[in-house]
């Protein structure tokens, strides 16, 4: 039954018209809508290479933009896959109450990208929020987190580095699956604890690192409700991210076709560093794979 | 042989276990301190909120609850909460059958294009979303379907939460076929064995895909932001945004109380299923 | 190449459940020591205490002239082979021998040249750049002995390392490791091995001594011969040997000047150098006899005695005949040329069949304790 091709192919139907439908046209749409300028109200106009022309040498605020997002993804996704490995590896022992350690931070990944956490955010890192109550407690000034563009950042970065649950989880799997008696061999062969972790533990699960590297950076770029409700995407622009500023030109000026080019351009970037990614994982991933024979 | 459990508590037995438990423990603490706070603040009256770092109310109110349930729109948050959940109840039966059905076409099936397609929907995991949103914004718009639900809800029927599809498809591989093979010996067709057989053994994936798209589809915001303009057919999400949104002065303690409010869903179908689905998050991505 | 010596050492789990109890033991330098019992037995257990794997809760364990309880593997000079070899996956076969000597600092030609070494006395200089998922299972078992050569450790530990393997492979690897100790001792670097196994035919083939264990505790050190000859009580002599012993329970009893055995309603006499040192015994006993002490036809100083047959299996060579005295199931084993009549015979028949009671063992009926010893 399962050699059917045709029974297969009705299963699989909904899957691809989806696709059709839903992804792929968009995709292709959305791409030609990047050379026209549209408004809603008058009909598309083609204007080839305009709008990436200005995006190019026109636009201070997409330079900016840029920039921000970049950094952003640069402190959030090491951040975040760091600290998601870190705690995996210190949850890995015998240990009571894993499970509770395991949901403990794994909620916050779950409830992270709801409104009522940047909600919460927006109200923890205002000026007397929580966060400057409890440095003062410990003596130091408080910071204008929302209106001082160099700290502002922090809070959206640490909002994504909050949620690495979902990342960790996957580590600790990983991690789990790593034979005792790789380690028992090396504690033979004198390898310090330490030791342990970098030429054995991370080296064997290279492919999950990558993985988590290329998940997170894409979820990083797409960023939009942090950004949004904790700082508006200010102050000075210092938190605007290319999500706010897509969005905005999208649907707030309804500048369709700009806004088409800018996804375009942040779909040529994450498409980019992927497709980096992906050349580079040869020289440092390692998959342990199946047996081969010569 | 020995057991990982002997060799780790060799490992433990010098090293020392307590100082895991302390690190662990702080960092929950630290992780989860804002979650407690914010549970503290819903009761406490809005000076204290913004005076005392411990999140234990010194009195219990529950007026933040009151005025932040009314709103000061002409709504309640029950409206809101109805229609989040208008929307998340269909989405979530729209997409397990349909993420089912095509799982169940590609943990078991041979057609044409199964390769292309599977690369597609991989790839679609790593696609930066944002770039389709303008386009089926125009396409619903094409069909009339603005403010409403159904650009939240009919995409999902066509399994395009390829994330669900690709964790169905990773259990379902884990599934030895023999009890299918037993049923088509027994003259079961696709979607008898699919019905008896199959998605019995699915089901712990299955809960998985429920509590996560409940949880995401309740949080969802981008999607009601851009579809959705008629107050009345908010779902709590914008809601919630509401509250802080129009002015300067904003009625902190009453957002506060709502948000806790708006996290209740989640987080109850959260600790309701947490072993089930968090085992299926980490599967999907160690397979991969 | 060091002397081992284990003293009144045990292990008790936190749960307060004891897995070794009061385990004495010398190894020799440069010896051949087998650790062998049923699963259970805490073999692998009190191989992973010598290692350093294991805490070691009560009694002394000395390498060499050093106390080493409190030390960390490394710091003990021994070397593991693993049951399931434990290569690194990401190391090249050449690194995953380098590995150890690289943390420990040695100069790089030092390596290389121990490690050509152990590739050389294990003949796989071809595998040195290949990766553990591209070795076969007998060749990635080798390098898991390499890498303990490499070491130069002063014990060589091995976990089951041929448990792995196909029977096969597991008898030329036997072969190939004994040969290498052998050499080894010979050529002026003898090797101090502690080897663990559940397979009898491995510890007798590979062992210059047994260490033979139930349940944690030490039923006899001795070399194989003296453990088939001699076993110390009813549990090696099952153990020991393939076919097992036949063990059952007889009934001891005077007759005439000596003593006879009762065994499924036959009366056995015992010969004269049995029944001597048990003169003032009688009652319940375990008699014990190989299968390879009955034969089919008759032999000097043998008993006859009537039995029907069971059932036959071939092996070839010999024949494993199935038979009964009585309600008392024996086994014997019978070269095949030496059939006789057995060999028309068929299921139900009578046979008579020759017990070389000179070879027998008997045991006590409550301790299992030889009673010959």
């Amino acid at each position: 039954m399962y050699e059917n091709k045709r029974l297969g192919f009705l299963f699989v139907l909904p899957f691809v018209l989806g696709v059709l439908l839903f992804k792929l046209f968009p995709f292709v749409a959305s791409f030609a809508l990047s050379f026209s300028q549209y408004d809603l109200i008058d009909p598309p106009e083609f204007v080839g290479l305009a709008n990436y022309q200005e995006l190019a040498t026109g636009d201070p605020l997409f330079r900016k933009s840029l920039g921000v997002t970049l950094l952003f993804a640069a402190l959030a996704v090491p951040l975040r896959v760091g600290f998601a490995l870190f705690i995996a590896h210190v949850l890995n022992f015998k240990m009571r109450g894993i499970n509770f350690f395991r949901a403990a931070f794994y909620l916050p990944s779950i409830l992270g990208g709801s409104i009522a956490v940047a909600v919460l955010w927006r109200f923890i890192f205002s000026k007397n929020g929580l966060v400057n109550l409890l440095l003062s407690h410990i003596g130091i000034e408080p910071i204008a987190w929302l209106a001082d563009e160099h700290y502002s950042m922090w809070t959206i970065v640490l909002l994504f580095t909050w949620q690495f649950g979902s990342a960790m989880v996957i580590f600790l799997a990983a991690l789990q699956n790593v034979s005792v008696s790789l380690y028992e061999a090396a504690e033979c062969d004198g390898a310090s604890k330490f030791q342990q972790f970098w030429r054995i533990t991370v080296p064997l699960i290279t492919p999950v690192i990558f993985f988590n590297l290329i998940m997170q950076m894409v979820h990083a770029f797409q960023e939009f409700n942090g950004p949004y409700l904790i700082t508006e995407g200010g102050p000075l622009s210092s938190t605007y991210v290319l999500a706010l500023y897509i969005y905005d030109q999208s649907f707030r000026f309804f500048n369709l076709g700009y806004g088409a080019a800018l996804s375009w351009v942040l779909f040529a970037l994450v498409g980019g560093l992927s497709a980096f990614s992906f050349w580079s994982s040869k020289y440092w991933v390692f998959y342990a794979g199946e047996k081969e024979r010569k | 042989m020995t057991s990982s459990t002997e060799t780790l508590v060799l490992n433990r037995e010098r090293g020392r276990p307590w100082l895991r438990y302390l690190a662990l423990g702080l960092v929950a603490l630290v992780m989860l301190y804002p979650l407690l706070w914010l549970v503290g603040a819903s009761f406490k009256s809005n000076g204290e909120i913004f005076s005392e770092i411990g999140f234990w109310p010194s009195r219990f109110e529950l007026g933040a609850y009151a005025k932040g349930w009314k709103t000061s729109t002409e709504y309640t948050f029950a409206t809101y909460f109805l229609n989040s959940f208008l929307i998340t109840i269909p989405r979530i039966i729209v997409t397990v059958i349909s993420c089912v059905l095509v799982a169940y076409a590609f943990a078991r099936f041979e057609f044409w294009g199964k390769k292309l397609l599977f690369s597609v929907m991989v790839g679609t995991m790593m696609l930066p979303l944002i770039v389709l949103r303008l386009p089926q914004y125009l396409m619903f718009r094409e069909l009339g379907w603005l403010d409403s639900y159904l650009p939240l809800i009919v995409p999902s029927a066509f399994a395009t939460d390829t994330f669900f599809v690709f964790m169905l498809v990773q259990f379902l591989r884990g599934i030895p076929r023999d009890m299918e093979e037993a049923a088509q010996i027994d003259g079961c067709n696709a979607l008898q064995l699919l019905w008896h057989i199959i998605v019995p053994l699915l089901k712990p994936a299955i809960i998985s895909v429920i509590v996560f798209q409940f949880i995401w589809t309740m949080n969802d915001f981008m999607g009601p932001l851009i579809y959705l303009a008629s107050v009345e057919k908010y779902p709590v999400s914008l809601a919630l945004k509401m509250s802080i949104g129009a002015t300067e002065e904003v009625e902190w303690a009453n957002v506060i109380a709502i948000s806790v409010v708006a996290l209740i869903p989640s987080v109850t179908v959260f600790f309701m299923a947490q072993k089930h689905f968090i085992e299926g998050a980490s599967s999907s991505g160690i397979k991969g | 190449m060091a002397h081992l010596s284990l003293k009144k050492i045990e292990k008790v789990y936190a749960n307060g459940f004891k897995a070794v109890h009061g385990v004495d033991l010398e190894v020799r330098d440069g010896e051949f020591m087998v650790f062998v019992g049923p699963s259970g037995c805490a073999k692998s257990t009190l191989l992973r205490m010598i290692a350093g794997l294991e805490s070691i809760t009560g009694g002394d364990l000395h390498i060499g002239a050093r106390r080493v309880n409190e030390l960390a593997p490394k710091q003990r000079g021994i070397a593991m082979v693993f049951q399931n070899y434990a290569l690194y996956p990401h190391m090249t076969v050449y690194e995953n021998l380098a590995f150890g000597l690289k943390l420990a600092g040695t100069p790089k030609t030092e390596v290389a040249q121990r490690v050509r070494h152990a590739a050389q006395l294990l003949e796989m200089e071809h595998l040195l750049e290949r990766y553990p998922k591209q070795l076969s299972g007998g060749q990635a078992q080798r390098v898991a002995v390499g890498r303990a050569i490499v070491k130069k450790p002063e014990v060589f530990l091995f976990d089951e390392p041929l448990s792995n393997l196909d029977a096969k492979l597991r008898a030329s690897m036997r072969v190939r490791l004994t040969e290498l100790h052998r050499n080894l001792r010979e050529s002026g670097q003898p090797a101090t091995v502690v080897y663990v196994t559940h397979d009898q035919v491995e510890a007798m083939t590979m062992g210059e001594r047994i260490c033979v264990l139930k349940e944690g505790v030490i039923q006899q050190v001795d070399t194989p011969t003296a453990l088939y000859d001699h076993p110390a009580n009813a549990f090696v002599a099952s153990f020991i040997g393939s076919p097992e012993m036949n063990i059952h329970e007889a009934q001891l009893q005077p007759q005439g000047e000596g003593l006879a055995v009762v065994l499924g309603g036959q009366v056995l006499p015992l010969p004269a150098a049995k029944a001597q040192p048990l003169r003032s015994r009688s009652g319940a006993v375990k008699f014990g006899l190989r299968p390879e002490h009955v034969t089919a036809l008759p032999r000097e100083g043998s008993l006859a005695v009537p039995c029907s047959l069971r059932f036959v299996e071939h092996m070839g060579s010999e024949v494993f005949v199935h038979f009964s005295i009585g309600e008392t199931a024996m086994t014997a084993r019978v070269p095949a040329d030496q059939l006789g009549e057995l060999a028309g015979k068929t299921r139900g028949a009578a046979h008579v069949f020759h017990l070389q009671l000179e070879r027998c063992h008997l045991f006590d009926a409550e301790t299992g304790a030889n009673l010959l010893l």
